[in-house]
């Protein structure tokens, strides 16, 4: 058996992030402050290519595009 | 601040300013020092009232990482040997300094895994190893990560960066994390913990008690990363932030220290320039009398 998402090109973690995403975003409003700052994310990651430093990216955008990628490959 | 004290009695005859501006200075100093041991202080208080709550997240994520690793203990799975899979090191360190030797404890460590396989990859989180790393061995670098470590770490860090490690082009035969262990408030250990290849899992003896088919493997291969990596990424924020209270509290002490010598040495300069004015105006009264 094939998942929908895997063949849509995502990874189990970013199945996971969305879900958990979703669910927390259903929550009643007051547990759902409190339950959104466990999901915040701020990373920044370089990639290094033989000692060199890369640029600076947001990792949360990274997984936007990547994902956006996806989506388009799919539909 | 000795010397000047010494060589006072010479000086003052020919410039008494020299003498003032001695104490001007013990003064600034000891104002300085004043307000150091404030910040520090400030410091302390703010990393103990974060380790109370770093801790908590230490042990229910430590918990939570050892029951993810009862999988692979029940099945007894091991790393593969061999030399044609490369080895990828993943070190937890953080973005903030200020907290004694927990950074550098981790680079030596990496640096010791380095010699026994000089091709592992690396990937860093935080800026701090970052910068002791690209130093040694730059090279090895594959990935950096910054913007770890300003608050208590989240479970959607640990899997946006199990994410990008699984992007990696490099198919890594084991993947070891690399994070300070919390042994006690005052000591800390670097120690790896081992996220295990697919390969790995599927070559463990016991694994076929789990019945698991192979399409979910990835998955469960990447969710292990990640919850490999949170355990390591929460245990070692805990250390830092206990290490930074140590160091805080470190500071503070010997700005005490260094407040009360100030403090003495400027009471006895102080008083060496009254009794200087005295002994002039003494003098200069007895010479006019006669």
């Amino acid at each position: 058996m094939t998942f929908a998402w895997k063949a849509s090109g995502l990874t189990y973690n970013k199945y996971l992030s969305v879900a958990a995403r979703v669910v927390r975003r259903s929550l009643k409003d007051d547990k759902r402050l409190a339950a959104e700052r466990r999901g915040e994310m701020e990373l920044r990651f370089a990639k290094w290519n033989n000692g060199k430093q890369g640029d600076n990216k947001s990792v949360a955008d990274a997984n936007a595009a990547s994902m956006a990628e996806a989506s388009t490959q799919s539909s | 601040m000795m010397l000047s004290r010494a060589a006072r009695p010479a000086l003052k005859a020919v410039a008494p300013l020299r003498t003032f501006a001695t104490l001007r200075e013990i003064e600034d100093r000891l104002k300085s020092i004043r307000n150091i041991e404030k910040i520090t202080n400030t410091m302390k208080i703010v990393a103990s009232t974060k380790l109370t709550r770093a801790q908590r997240a230490m042990h229910e994520s430590r918990k939570y990482g050892q029951t993810s690793n009862t999988v692979f203990e029940q099945a007894e799975t091991k790393p593969l040997e061999g030399d044609d899979k490369k080895t990828l090191i993943v070190v937890a360190s953080s973005d903030k300094g200020l907290c004694g030797g927990i950074h550098s404890g981790l680079t030596k460590r990496v640096r010791k895994m380095l010699i026994e396989k000089p091709n592992a990859d690396i990937v860093i989180l935080g800026e701090k190893c970052k910068a002791q790393l690209s130093r040694s061995s730059a090279k090895n670098i594959q990935l950096s990560f910054a913007g770890i470590g300003k608050d208590i770490p989240t479970f959607a860090d640990a899997q946006a960066i199990a994410d990008q490690i699984s992007l990696l082009p490099s198919d890594y035969g084991s993947i070891q994390i690399v994070y300070n262990k919390f042994i006690n408030a005052t000591s800390y250990e670097a120690t790896p913990i081992e996220a295990f290849s697919e390969e790995a899992i599927v070559n463990s003896p016991n694994f076929a008690a789990f019945e698991i088919d192979d399409e979910v493997l990835s998955n469960l291969r990447e969710y292990a990363l990640s919850n490999a990596l949170f355990w390591a990424l929460a245990e070692g924020h805990a250390c830092e932030q206990s290490a930074r209270r140590n160091a805080m509290d470190n500071a503070s002490k010997n700005a005490g220290d260094m407040i009360t010598k100030y403090q003495i040495l400027f009471n006895r300069t102080r008083q060496a320039v009254i009794t200087g004015e005295l002994v002039e105006i003494i003098t200069g009264a007895a010479a006019s009398e006669e």
